[in-house]
């Protein structure tokens, strides 16, 4: 197989789905209307949009059958996951030499000779990749370890230039933390409002070369990743949900974003993650497997190298359907490693027991021990950015947002987004300076909206990355500015944000007088008018709101009223209201 | 004689002998020609720019070098160059040495007699009274030979377990390990890190002890390199008046290690022996039977630790990024299979590949414990069997070991090698019925200095046998241990002894 599709625009901009779920269309819609020409054809034509229905009928059916016999094998069957993830740090160079770490460079471009492991080149450790690394452990309040060491983990592979790569197995550099998970995070709804998941340990590791296949004869190796320094999270196997797995992984990139630990996430291969994987029959004795210092488990695999928080929870509920097949059929389940492909629905195994690994560790004779000062320790506790759950609590208190705007807010371009809207809001207020706190925190919560929503579907339509530049937060706080005080109305607002988006660069209060926008508005003679033309057209759908109360269609005849009144002037509540005076008499 | 006089007459000798003592030897004609050149003026006008201005030294060719190829003895690099000097090179050069060529050495240096390399075994420069060959010890063997034949001034080695002490032992050189950390190992090929030091081969100890002072220096580039904070410490704990005062005002107390005297060792070495400690005794020091118990563990540790490190440190070669590729495909035609099998399995020669072995054994989960964890124990315990008896204390020990009322010596005196150097035919022919294992034994009085990272040296001294007519006697290596960080005075020892006639 081919290997260099994930790097293509067109799987980033899907992958990115994950991250942006509020305006992105959901995916069966898209490969439906793709496909027309077998329905077009067929004899009995039915209309697209009652196609539409029906399948997203038959989806939601057949996702509640699925929930329905998750329910059941979870009633049965205890699972258990225990989650690694690798983490690319945040680091100018690579762990072991000088070189810098760089995702686009040229090729082979930037490696030293112990990158490359010339014959008599030697590891010199450079301490300033060990910050991001205390930054993340710190964040999963980890135990610091004072001294800690690195060990050579032996295999062949063509990626791996000296035939090992150089972690901390027997003594890591951070011990004994955890992580909290909340509702908020989408932990599956029977783990309750929170659960701690405590973490192992955190060691810093080697990555390794990129490798493209080319076959049948073909390998490409890039060596500008090798030994980039990473981190390993390794979770204790205290989850029992794949819901809650996936929202582990995602809380972690977060917590690592957050802290500026790692640069890129899951999307862009920044973080890999691998799961164990293991079911026990409840009411059973308890199993006889124990690992990481958890016993009384069923026998366990590994997945391996699971690049999205979707893959992590897919595959994790396939093989815990594999393995409950396998024990109910009275087999065994075998300790081996398996793989997982997006998009399947089964894990494939990769390696049995006897094809294991012995990755015969050893100290690296070369390497002192890593000592780590207390002073450096507290230095970093005391210098750690904000975390995502005191940020959630922060954007819900201190900015009335929603969690459901919060959370993206707060996930979206690595915290840019978020430094944005505080910008927009922080003009705001100075703008509102005289008014009460009831009119200050609505402020906040329609510039969440707006930042989000209306910006955010621009980026999307557009499909351009994030970049505060393209509109300037003074633009966008003047626009909601001149939308409070009503004087301009809403379509004209949207209008506007697109003009400032294509690149309109003029002072908003200049562009509004220039191009004629400020709301004149109408007045209730002119309203009533509009209003009446519009109900005397359509006699029939005035008895439908009458006397079958279909009070949605009033909103069909606002649309009317602004589509037949002189552009950006009706104001919709407006019209709204003399319309129910008119038709409901109210 | 002038330098450049001094310099033909060697490579003279390089051409000259069969030893084959050179995997690359140095070109007749080159720009080193004229560095000799310049070395002789400033020489005339009385500014040399170190001890060893203009002279020709040979560099074992596991260490690297830019202007020549750095095989290793080994098929896998039979055609590497590196692209860097080892910092060992740019100090020699900046003193205003010139490389006299690369010699021949036991592939990647394992071995004990220079004769497991893929340029063939070097020849000892002496021979038996029956007149053959000889082994002239490893896997230094070349640098020690190209000395002792007179192709270079002096030379480098490598020593891990003996390296350099065996083959100066056997060839009738001097051969110095110095203390672990004190000379740079950037730019020399790991065989067994924790244990690889360079080593020195001259004719006199004097010149050996001029090329340390340039390379004891602390290097940045090599991440096991003492600091230099660490070397200022070190010394002035050797200015203090107690341990300044040996052998310039007070007598050296002498240990002799009684497990060193084994029955495998042959009367002529027990002989050589005995006749340096009682000339030293003459000299006035005092001589004190001290025990090293566990020595007799040494050997079994350092044949599980070095190939240990071996196996990893091999894993490097693999021919995709540099070394020589085995023709044709090399996954034995399945797709799945690795890049590299056949150019590995071809690349190495039968003793790497059996350390190789070794290494990944011992390392294995189920074999850790009982071999690798093991033996580090026992080298835990070598090094604190040499603290017990020094009377200098270790400079690097976190605590101080319990002295136990031993009897406390300045320096060790005991063989270097068992016995005298074999035939060369009974350590490589085919029917010379010696396993791997006969080998490992000659390396049983060097390898516990090496576990402990000891300075030792090797130096030459002659006894004339009564029962034999040979005039020139029986040549035989005694080795001079002392405490981490005591090489001035390890040298000032072997200097007392070097060529003496008993």
């Amino acid at each position: 197989m081919l290997r260099p599709w994930p790097s293509s625009g067109a799987v980033r901009a899907l992958t990115r789905t994950v991250h942006r779920p509020l305006w992105i269309r959901p995916p069966n819609v898209y490969f439906t209307t793709v496909t027309p020409s077998h329905h077009a054809t067929s004899a009995d034509h039915i209309p697209l949009r009652k196609q539409l229905k029906q399948e997203a009928k038959s989806l939601k059916a057949q996702k509640k059958q699925r929930k329905k016999s998750e329910e059941a094998s979870r009633q049965e069957w205890e699972l258990t996951v225990g989650v690694e993830i690798h983490a690319q740090l945040n680091a100018g160079s690579k762990l072991f030499s000088r070189a810098p770490t760089s995702a686009s460079e040229t090729p082979n471009s930037n490696v030293a000779l112990f990158d490359l492991a010339f014959p008599g080149s030697q590891p010199e450790f450079q301490a300033a990749t060990l910050l991001p690394a205390l930054r993340a452990a710190t964040a999963l309040n980890c135990d610091i370890q004072p001294v800690s060491r690195f060990d050579r983990k032996h295999y062949f592979y063509q990626d791996q230039p000296s035939g090992y790569q150089i972690t901390q197995y027997y003594e890591p550099f951070a011990r004994n933390g955890w992580v909290d998970l909340y509702d908020y995070d989408g932990i599956a709804p029977e783990d309750g409002s929170t659960i701690r998941i405590d973490i192992k340990q955190v060691q810093l590791e080697q990555d390794t070369a990129k490798s493209q296949e080319y076959p049948p004869s073909t390998q490409l190796l890039d060596f500008n990743r090798v030994s980039h320094p990473l981190i390993e999270i390794i979770t204790m196997p205290q989850i029992h949900t794949p819901a809650t797995a996936a929202a582990c992984v995602r809380k972690l990139q977060a917590i690592l974003q957050a802290c500026g630990a790692v640069t890129t996430g899951m999307e862009m291969g920044g973080l890999r993650a691998d799961v164990n994987v293991s079911v026990r029959r409840r009411g059973d004795a308890p199993g006889a497997y124990e690992y990481d210092g958890i016993s009384g488990l069923g026998q366990h695999t590994e997945i391996k190298n699971l690049s999205s928080f979707k893959a992590v929870e897919d595959a994790i509920v396939a093989e815990k359907n594999r393995q409950i097949a396998v024990l109910e059929s009275g087999g065994v389940v075998e300790g081996e490693t398996r793989g997982w492909t997006i998009g399947s629905t089964e894990t494939r195994r990769l390696r049995g027991k006897e094809g294991a690994v012995d990755y015969r560790y050893m100290p690296d004779p070369d390497l002192p021990p890593l000592v780590i000062g207390e002073d450096l320790v507290s230095l970093i506790n005391d210098n750690l950015p904000t975390l995502p759950d005191s940020l959630v609590q922060t954007l819900r208190a201190g900015y009335g947002l929603s969690i459901e705007d919060a959370k993206p807010l707060i996930e979206l371009d690595d915290g840019a987004r978020l430094e944005y809207y505080r910008d927009v809001v922080d003009i705001l207020r100075s703008l509102y300076t005289d008014q009460d706190d009831q009119t200050q925190a609505a402020l906040a919560r329609v510039a969440g909206n707006w930042v989000l929503h209306e910006l955010g579907g621009l980026l999307t339509k557009a499909d351009r990355p994030w970049d505060e530049e393209i509109v300037p937060a003074r633009s966008l706080a003047d626009l909601i500015d001149h939308l409070q005080r009503k004087l301009i109305t809403g379509p004209t607002a949207k209008q506007v944000l697109a003009a400032v988006f294509e690149g309109d660069r003029r002072p908003i209060p200049q562009l509004l007088e220039e191009d004629n926008l400020l709301l004149r508005p109408l007045s209730r003679e002119e309203y009533l008018a509009l209003a009446e033309s519009a109900i005397a057209q359509n006699p029939q759908m005035v008895e439908q709101i009458r006397n079958k109360k279909q009070l949605g269609k009033l909103g069909w005849f606002v649309g009317q009223m602004m589509r037949t009144g002189e552009k950006g002037r009706v104001e919709a509540p407006k019209a709204e209201e003399v319309l129910r005076k008119l038709i409901l008499g109210k | 004689m002038s330098l450049l006089r001094e310099a033909e007459k060697y490579i003279a000798n390089q051409h000259a002998h069969g030893f084959n003592t050179f995997i690359t030897p140095l070109p007749r004609a080159g720009q080193w020609l004229d560095r000799v050149k310049q070395a002789d003026k400033r020489r005339e006008q009385g500014a040399p720019k170190s001890p060893i201005d203009g002279c020709l030294i040979s560099i074992k060719d596991n260490i690297c070098t830019r202007d020549l190829p750095t095989t290793c003895g080994s098929g896998i690099l039979s055609k590497f160059t590196s692209p860097f000097n080892a910092t060992v090179i740019e100090q020699l050069e900046n003193a205003g040495a010139v490389v006299a060529g690369k010699t021949n050495l036991d592939e990647f240096g394992m071995g004990s007699h220079s004769t497991n390399s893929r340029f063939g075994p070097v020849k000892n420069s002496r021979r038996d009274g029956s007149g053959h060959d000889l082994s002239a010890g490893g896997s230094s063997g070349g640098s020690a030979v190209a000395v002792a034949a007179g192709q270079c001034y002096a030379a480098l080695g490598t020593d891990t377990g003996g390296s350099v002490r065996l083959p100066a032992a056997y060839t009738g050189t001097v051969g110095f390990k110095p203390s672990y950390g004190l000379v740079s190992r950037w730019g020399v090929v790991a065989y067994a890190n924790s244990l690889d030091t360079v080593g020195i081969l001259g004719n006199k100890t004097s010149i050996v002890q001029d090329i340390f002072r340039i390379l004891n220096q602390h290097d940045e580039r090599d991440p096991t390199s003492l600091s230099t904070f660490t070397r200022s410490r070190i010394l002035s704990q050797l200015q203090a008046p107690q341990l300044a005062s040996r052998l310039t005002s007070t007598p050296l107390r002498i240990g002799v290690p009684i497990e060193y005297n084994i029955s495998e060792l042959t009367p002529s070495v027990r002989r050589a022996w005995l006749l340096s400690l009682a000339y030293l005794q003459e000299q006035g020091h005092t001589i004190h039977p001290v025990s090293l118990p566990a020595t007799k563990h040494a050997l079994s540790a350092y044949y599980v630790l070095a190939p240990a490190e071996a196996s990893s440190n091999l894993s490097k070669y693999d021919g995709v990024r540099y070394g020589t590729r085995v023709e044709g495909p090399d996954s034995d035609g399945q797709p799945d299979s690795y890049l590299y099998a056949n150019t590995r399995g071809s690349g190495f020669g039968g003793e790497v590949k059996r350390r190789i072995l070794l290494g990944t054994f011992s390392l294995s989960a189920d074999a850790m414990d009982n071999y690798f964890i093991q033996a580090q124990r026992v080298r835990r315990l070598v090094q604190q069997d040499f603290n017990a008896v020094f009377a200098a204390e270790h400079p690097l020990a976190a605590v101080q070991d319990t002295r136990l009322g031993a009897e406390q010596i300045d320096i060790l005196v005991c063989p270097t090698a068992p016995s005298s150097p074999p035939r060369l035919f009974d350590v490589t022919g085919p029917s010379s019925g010696s396993s791997p294992l006969d080998a490992y034994v000659n390396d049983v009085f060097t390898v516990p200095a090496s576990l402990a990272g000891l300075p030792a040296i090797s130096v030459p001294v002659t006894t004339s046998q009564s029962s034999h007519n040979s005039s020139a006697g029986d040549v035989a290596g005694i080795q001079v241990v002392g405490q981490y960080g005591d090489d001035e005075l390890v040298m000032k020892v072997g200097e007392l002894l070097e060529g003496k006639r008993f």
